[in-house]
């Protein structure tokens, strides 16, 4: 089990489209990727779940990931947070 | 365009405001009544937010949403077993509506706009939407019941978010769901919104759907009871540069048919407006009338009627096509030549590399098409964006940045001199010029040079024909391209501004990215003062500059452009006796 936290630093939050990018990213893996926030769980292959999630700037995104091909996951998501949530440089 | 048959028909249409008197329906104020009071039906003023600027007069039309079956299905027994099988036929027609949509989309209104279908395609797929409605159905609810339970549960989910982009995707839901409903009673299509004339639309928001159906030429603003600045509509209305007022509130519904005055530039719509504000918008409007029943009555004769500016630039008028069905359209109207062929076309739609035979007929077919005008043809400009899977990239995180046009050209050598080869032979049925996206050096062209040129010398040792004076360009496309365009030019013939890549690089912004709109929207002049660079080293050298963006087809542009000296704008199809007429049009 790989976990890691990302507080969002975009300023709309993660929105429909950082959202769908997710889950197409997390649906490459096997692992099973499950994203709480702001007391909710959301499964993070699955659009919906994670809109529902409401997350806005400065939200904190916990990412756990299970399954064989957990490491690469892992790195592939924080870095997807990096590039799509950052907000900034 | 057929008659409004929905029941409660609108008023007749004016053209706008300045409608003469006596017609049948006349929406135009009545002569005689007070100066300042107002003068048809009841004077009313609301106030919103401007979400995309500007000011017009015309006719209010209000928006009905087809009612899509909702709720009328007819009772009668249900089995899960057909129920899910009716889901899932209705599930796969969506689809590909979606798909079309997406690429009408694409063609019509650009990247940002057809961006939303993606999501729809996605939200189509969710496994947690499909779940609830399989589960509805298990339940024993009909299909149509099952996806209206699980249309409430999802923008009831949306709407309770505290986050208002969020829940404006609840519209998102409900289009897609109304897809559905209307699939699933056989339905076809959704209405077009409009019917004839010219128009302000007043919705309460529209769907992406109705948008991209919406007939645009005749839409002239927007007024929405809510909405903000990223609804569709918003985003819909700066893509085409009309008045859009949002978040109005309810509008009387005796406002329907009704002239109103719609500045969104101070947020305000003025309904059944006094006769000194009707002169002054009267005048403006008068103006921009004679301007399109021009465009209008003159369509034919404009066709092939040099794009010369009243300063004597003349600038050529172009068309960017994807494919050989497009070349009769942009004849048709008129087009002096293709300015962008994209040439992805043949590979996205094969299962392997497309060989030079292919390649090579491809092209002919579209060069002699065109009949002995231009066809600048764009070599290949695939990434990781436009995946290929023959082309086995490895997958990257921005590929926006990433491993792609020339980059990935110059590492595959044999795929591009197969494509350069193809259309080397293809200049011999015509006016065929080649030219090479995503370049950042001098030294990148003058690789690709020498790469064409072992090209041409395999050809001539073949005996193969081609046109050896074939002009050889670049897409300025990278500020990198733009800055070094003095010593880029001594390497080639021509020019031509990709804009949209130009400015999200030059503006660090994704254009596919719907927050930024309005600040790449505010922000042109860096990109412009790129484009004047490139233009004067190229014109320094003799050689000439397109530009093939988005930005080629806006009016606001066209002057400036011109004023550069802009040799040719390349434009979609649809735009492109709207160009030549603003082109006639500047100084």
């Amino acid at each position: 089990m790989k976990q890691f936290t990302y507080r969002i630093g975009d300023e709309n939050g993660m929105h429909a489209r950082p959202a769908g990018k997710l889950a197409t990213y997390a649906k490459r893996f096997v692992s099973e990727v499950s994203v709480s926030a702001n007391g909710k769980q959301a499964d993070g292959k699955r659009l919906l779940s994670l809109m529902s999630l409401g997350a806005a700037k400065g939200t904190a995104l916990e990412f756990t990931i299970t399954g064989e091909d957990e490491e690469q996951a892992c790195r592939t998501l924080l870095r997807f947070c990096e590039e799509n949530l950052n907000g900034g440089e | 365009m057929a008659e409004n048959n929905r029941g409660r028909a609108p008023l007749p249409v004016g053209e706008h405001c300045c409608r003469g008197p006596g017609g049948a329906g006349s929406l135009a104020p009545r002569e005689g009544d007070g100066t300042m009071r107002n003068i048809t039906g009841k004077q009313a003023v609301y106030r919103g937010t401007g979400a995309s600027g500007g000011k017009v007069c015309g006719t209010l039309r209000f928006f009905r949403r087809p009612a899509a079956g909702r709720g009328s299905a007819p009772a009668r027994t249900v089995s899960p077993a057909v129920e899910l099988s009716r889901l899932r036929q209705a599930m796969a027609a969506a689809r590909e509506q979606i798909a079309a949509l997406h690429r009408r989309a694409l063609s019509d209104i650009g990247r940002q706009e057809a961006e939303i279908f993606e999501i729809h395609a996605m939200l189509l797929e969710d496994e947690d939407f499909g779940e609830t409605v399989a589960g509805g159905i298990a339940a024993g609810k009909s299909a149509e019941d099952a996806i209206e339970a699980a249309v409430q549960v999802y923008t009831r989910m949306l709407r309770e978010l505290d986050d208002p982009y969020l829940s404006a995707r609840a519209a998102d839901i409900r289009d897609i769901a109304d897809r559905l409903l209307r699939i699933l009673s056989g339905e076809a299509q959704e209405d077009d919104a409009s019917e004839s004339g010219s128009f302000i639309l007043v919705a309460e928001d529209l769907s992406p759907s109705q948008t991209v159906l919406l007939d645009k030429s005749r839409i002239l603003g927007f007024v929405t009871f809510g909405g903000s600045s990223n609804s569709h509509t918003s985003i819909l209305a700066r893509a085409m540069g009309i008045p859009a007022l949002v978040g109005v509130g309810q509008v009387s519904g005796e406002a329907d048919g009704q002239t109103a005055l719609l500045d969104a530039d101070a947020g305000v719509l003025t309904v059944c407006p006094g006769q000194d504000e009707l002169e002054a918008f009267r005048r403006e409007q008068a103006r921009e009338n004679d301007a399109a029943r021009r465009l209008e009555q003159s369509r034919r004769a404009l066709i092939g009627r040099p794009s010369v500016t009243a300063g004597g630039h003349r600038m050529l008028i172009y068309a960017n096509i994807g494919e050989g069905a497009e070349v009769a359209r942009a004849l048709a109207d008129g087009a002096d030549g293709v300015g962008l062929l994209r040439s992805e076309f043949l590979y996205l739609s094969l299962s392997d590399y497309p060989g030079e035979e292919v390649l090579f007929d491809a092209y002919r077919q579209i060069v002699s098409g065109m009949q002995g005008k231009k066809v600048v043809i764009r070599t290949l400009d695939i990434g990781a964006d436009k995946q290929i899977p023959y082309f086995d990239l490895p997958r990257e995180e921005n590929p926006a940045l990433g491993f792609r046009a020339v980059r990935l050209c110059l590492a595959r050598e044999p795929v591009f001199k197969t494509q350069l080869r193809a259309i080397l032979r293809a200049s011999a049925f015509g006016n065929a010029a080649v030219m090479i996206p995503m370049i950042v050096s001098a030294d990148e062209v003058r690789r690709c040079r020498r790469l064409f040129d072992e090209c041409k010398a395999e050809l001539i040792c073949q005996g193969v024909d081609f046109d050896a004076r074939m002009e050889f360009g670049i897409m300025v496309e990278t500020p990198a391209a733009a800055v070094m365009s003095d010593e880029i030019s001594a390497e080639v013939d021509f020019f031509s501004v990709g804009t949209n890549d130009l400015a999200q690089y030059t503006l660090a912004a994704d254009r596919q990215n719907p927050l930024l709109t309005d600040l790449c929207a505010r922000n042109t002049e860096p990109v412009l003062r790129l484009i004047d660079q490139a233009a004067r080293a190229i014109h320094g050298r003799g050689g000439w500059i397109g530009i093939c963006g988005e930005m080629a087809a806006d009016p606001r542009l066209t002057q400036r452009f011109a004023d550069m000296g802009i040799d040719e704008l390349s434009v979609s199809v649809p735009h492109l006796l709207a160009v030549r007429e603003q082109v006639l049009r500047c100084r």
